[in-house]
């Protein structure tokens, strides 16, 4: 068939070279070649990086906190627990939907509203969650408030959580912009806290109870909202021993210790975790990383918008270890309670610190000082107003280790031992001891106008002469003194942790005192340029101008003593296989008849003495009060000190209180301190006396 | 041949059909269809209990009088004891009440108490639910708590004008809060239904038990409700905790399984507290109402 030009129209008007055919074939070839090429590159060469990448844009891990582990007395009883904290949570991934119709509806709106205007998107859909979690928060307070009463209307009645202001009932835009910018994966906390709803607000236990019952039984199971059970820091005895304890904080998890397996196997998936807890005072810091735990791990895809999908592999946490303090939790709060009643002429508390240690061993029963802090209020989030409330009362200076006073009268101890060990005088001297002693052409008073006449050793520690004190240590030296002091370690540091157990503090408490001062003549010369004289070794022979110390420090001194050696390694940490050898004691270099006037001297003190006014009868012990001046703003006040052990025959415990006194110099050693000082010693009474039965 | 592939290709388009329709249809649409299946089936349901209930009665009347006699004598002397507990609860709520007026502490819950016969039983591995032949009509609430005697037996999910579908102890729809015998200091523990696994027995587990609790010595510890969430009175038994109550992973706290207090799966006849008021959660249940909360406050 043949069209009129006679040519076949089935034949290419201009056919095609082979050559060019080639070229398209090449070029479809080449092309072949280079996706070939292309793809196997990726699969073989490529395929770890891209598969890593892929993991890493997909998946990640949220770090989940351990709880930490419980603090003990010795006797077993629960000094810091931990509780359930149940959450109230929102899957923001569940609620896309709502968010969505929520940010349509308002779009809308703002279009019908200001139809010149481009309205923020972003505001929108951060008002559009706001309206959301709100209208959910709205129906859970609802539920939680409401109880099944009869009302006005046949109706549920409705009973507002006690103290919370309508806008602590609401999300705050700033908490869900945070959330939603660092931890968008993870639940939203709509109520962090079921029972206590806000730090500060708490309510009481039944209260709580009936909010999370109410939730549970009421609120619909299905849903975007759930309910989440974790475990918070608890303090079942409020402020009770809080300076031993301390409180915790909230830390980032992520720069903590992470689980090796989980750095090992993740090194580069992103990171999430929840908020964990720090130990920030007390033994909560300092044995931070044995009550600390390990995380645990979630593995999980997430969404193209970064929420969490699916969980693919998780490693519980691993709870901290326990640790058993020595206190006593019945001579502490005896030690508590009988601090708490000494008051100012305000009925306020006035500071004091109070010790009992365990004469042989040196564990510490009872550690306190007032003022103190609830410890609970730092669980969560502690408030401006409360630590602000701690702070001008002075709260957070733990006065039984870290505060540094000048110990007066109970000093003499040392001024009788370092005179008897030097020769200077013996046990049954008999000096005369009139209303004052002239030093430097300067009378130095006694406390009694009239004097005490002729005193020996047993006399002076029962009537507290300070002349005797002056005669003995002019006689005696300063350096003398000094030496002694130092023997019994009135300027070493104390509580410090086995080096074995040197983890992140290398003290079983935080900060405990470190510039005490035992005077000498080139101690002067360097603070005040100034050479020493009589009047300074006759103030320090009483305990007075430059000597500080701790009241653990002369808890220490007078344990040493009842033991008949110079150094008493205290600890709060309980052993129960400790041997009762301590770091550098030795014996204290008395005879047995001077050393017997020093016990005797001391019972005496107790028995008509200084401190007769807080004799237990039928249960001698041995004290030496003491009452040292300073000054409190500007002011001269008096410090009231009294050391001791019990019983006076075979000691088993050491004790001394302090108390800061007022301006009016009402505060006496024997009068102030040493009811503090009996009922301890009553509490451990009676604690000893059930044990034996 | 033909017209049977056919046949079948039409049945298949037909099911593609109505399952699209299905899903496009509106909310509302689909719930009246459910409702309307639910009350059609009612008849059958009411049928299948009564056809049941005679069978037993049959089967009663097969007994020989002797047997029946001793029934009637047993039955006779627990009505007995029922009447003297009857009596004695009755002086207990009256004292109850003369203390509750003495400290003006008003009653926390008040309930009608509804008795339904059961016409079935799903108990799946997954749903554990019963129908009970009272609905709507006879005043009977979502959320209502479904008891037999002293002994919770689940709550009230969905109803119908004269049925109620209600989720059991072991469902997963079903949680309350429960205090465990022997824990002096009344901690709240968890109660829900767990969905079982193919060929298993559904279970309920009890969760946030604290780590010092220890069931009273020799005895298996009971589980009873707190009372605390308005829902359940309180001291009703859910069931007993099973031994062998194991600590979570992270050591700080315990979960068990629960036993649940009645045989589920033969109980026939169950009450229902029906709350004098509406709780808050029966409210927020109500899509129509769920506007009420913010009118309440």
């Amino acid at each position: 068939m043949k069209d009129i030009d006679g040519q076949n129209p089935s034949a290419p008007s201009d056919p095609i070279s082979a050559w060019r055919l080639r070229a398209v074939f090449f070029f479809f070839c080449a092309g072949f070649v280079y996706v070939a090429v292309g793809l196997s590159y990726r699969q073989l060469v490529q395929n770890e990086s891209l598969t890593k990448n892929s993991d890493n844009q997909g998946q990640r891990v949220v770090i989940l906190p351990p709880s930490r582990g419980k603090i003990y007395d010795r006797n077993g009883y629960v000094l810091v627990d931990n509780r359930v904290r149940w959450s109230v949570k929102a899957d923001l991934l569940a609620l896309q939907p709502e968010f969505r119709k929520e940010y349509l509806a308002l779009l809308k709106k703002e279009k019908e509203r200001f139809p010149e205007r481009r309205p923020d998107y972003d505001q929108l859909q951060q008002t559009a969650r706001l309206n959301v979690l709100n209208a959910w928060l709205t129906k859970i307070w609802f539920v939680i408030d409401s109880t099944n009463q009869k009302a006005a209307k046949g109706t549920a009645k409705v009973k507002s959580t006690p103290d919370l202001h309508p806008e602590e009932r609401m999300v705050h835009p700033d908490t869900l912009r945070k959330h939603l910018n660092e931890r968008r994966a993870l639940l939203f906390p709509l109520i962090l806290d079921l029972a206590f709803p806000n730090s500060g607000h708490a309510v009481t236990s039944e209260e709580g109870n009936r909010s999370v019952a109410r939730f549970i039984e009421q609120f619909p199971v299905q849903g975007p909202i759930t309910l989440e059970a974790d475990m918070v820091r608890s303090y079942p005895n409020g402020k009770l021993a809080s300076h031993v304890l301390g409180y915790v904080r909230d830390t980032d998890i992520l720069k903590g210790q992470l689980d090796d397996e989980l750095v090992e196997k993740f090194a580069n998936l992103q990171k999430l975790g929840y908020t964990g807890k720090k130990g920030a005072d007390g033994i909560e810091a300092t044995y931070n990383e044995v009550l600390s735990g390990h995380s645990g791990w979630e593995h999980w895809t997430k969404t193209s918008s970064g929420y969490n999908k699916e969980r693919l592999e998780a490693k519980p946490p691993k709870q901290g270890a326990d640790v058993a303090l020595s206190l006593d939790t019945k001579i502490q709060k005896s030690a508590e309670e009988a601090l708490a009643k000494i008051v100012d002429s305000q009925g306020k508390p006035l500071p004091a610190a109070a010790v009992m240690l365990d004469v042989n061993t040196g564990e510490i029963l009872a550690l306190a000082s007032q003022p103190s802090f609830d410890p609970n209020e730092m669980a969560d989030r502690v408030t401006q107003a409360y630590f602000d409330q701690v702070n001008s009362e002075g709260g957070w200076l733990n006065r039984s280790t870290q505060g540094l006073y000048a110990p007066g009268s109970t000093f003499k101890l040392i001024t009788a031992t370092a005179g008897m060990r030097a020769g200077k005088i013996d046990w049954d001297d008999i000096l005369d001891c009139g209303p004052s002693y002239m030093v430097g052409g300067r009378a130095f008073p006694e406390h009694d106008p009239v004097g005490y006449g002729q005193v020996d050793l047993e006399k002076m520690l029962a009537v507290s002469c300070n002349v005797w004190n002056y005669q003995v240590g002019l006689k005696t030296g300063p350096e003398n003194l000094a030496k002694e002091a130092r023997r019994f370690g009135l300027d070493a540091p104390l509580l410090q942790k086995p080096s074995e157990h040197n983890n992140h503090s290398t003290t079983e408490l935080p900060n405990p005192a470190t510039r005490m001062v035992v005077p000498d003549r080139a101690y002067k010369q360097r603070i005040a340029g100034e050479p020493w004289t009589d009047g300074d070794t006759a103030n320090t022979s009483i305990g007075q101008g430059y000597l500080l110390t701790t009241p653990l420090h002369m808890a220490c001194l007078i344990a040493s003593i009842a033991r008949g050696e110079t150094r008493t390694t205290p600890s709060i940490i309980h052993d129960p296989g400790r041997d009762g050898r301590h770091a550098g004691a030795e014996p204290i270099g008395l005879n047995t008849q001077q050393l017997n006037a020093l016990r005797e001297g001391m019972l005496r003190c107790v028995e008509e003495g200084t401190a007769k006014s807080v004799r237990i009868p039928g249960l001698p012990y041995a004290a030496k009060t003491g009452t040292s001046e300073y000054f409190k703003k500007g002011e001269k006040a008096h410090l009231a000190w009294i050391i001791g052990y019990a019983p006076a025959d075979n000691p088993v415990v050491a004790f001394c209180v302090l108390v800061e006194g007022q301006l009016d110099t009402s505060t006496w050693g024997g009068k102030t301190a040493g009811p503090v000082a009996r009922d301890m010693i009553l509490a451990w009474r009676t604690a000893a006396d059930k044990k034996d039965k | 041949m033909d017209n049977n592939r056919q046949g079948a290709k039409a049945s298949y388009v037909a099911l593609v059909f109505f399952t699209g329709l299905w899903m496009i249809l509106p909310s509302a649409v689909r719930r009246f269809n459910r409702e309307a299946f639910a009350e059609f089936q009612a008849p059958a349901l009411h049928l299948v209990g009564k056809g049941r209930d005679l069978a037993r009665y049959w089967e009663l009347q097969s007994r020989s009088p002797e047997e029946l006699v001793a029934a009637a004598r047993d039955l006779a002397r627990i009505n007995a004891a029922l009447e003297l507990k009857i009596h004695s609860l009755d002086d207990a709520r009256k004292e109850n009440t003369r203390l509750r007026e003495m400290l003006r502490y008003p009653q926390s819950t008040e309930f009608v108490t509804v008795v339904a016969r059961v016409s079935v039983r799903e108990t799946s591995s997954w749903w554990q639910r019963i129908i009970i032949r009272k609905g709507r009509s006879d005043g009977v609430r979502p959320g209502c708590p479904v008891v037999f005697g002293d002994r919770v037996i689940g709550r009230v999910s969905v109803v119908h004008l004269t049925t109620s579908e209600v989720d059991l102890v072991t469902s997963p729809g079903f949680r309350c809060t429960a205090f465990l015998e022997g824990d002096d200091q009344y901690h709240v523990v968890h109660v829900s239904g767990r969905a079982g696994l193919a060929l298993s027995a559904p279970r309920a587990m009890v969760s946030i038990i604290p780590l010092g609790y220890n069931p009273p010595a020799g005895q298996i510890a009971k589980v009873m409700t707190t009372g605390l969430g308005g829902v359940f009175p309180s001291g009703l038994t859910l069931g007993t905790l099973e031994a062998g109550v194991q600590t979570t992973s992270e050591k700080h706290m315990q979960t068990g399984a629960l036993t649940p207090a009645k045989e589920l799966s033969f109980i026939q006849e169950v009450s229902v507290l029906i709350p004098k008021y509406p709780t808050a959660g029966e409210i927020l249940l109500t899509p129509a109402d769920t506007g009420k909360a913010e009118e309440f406050r």
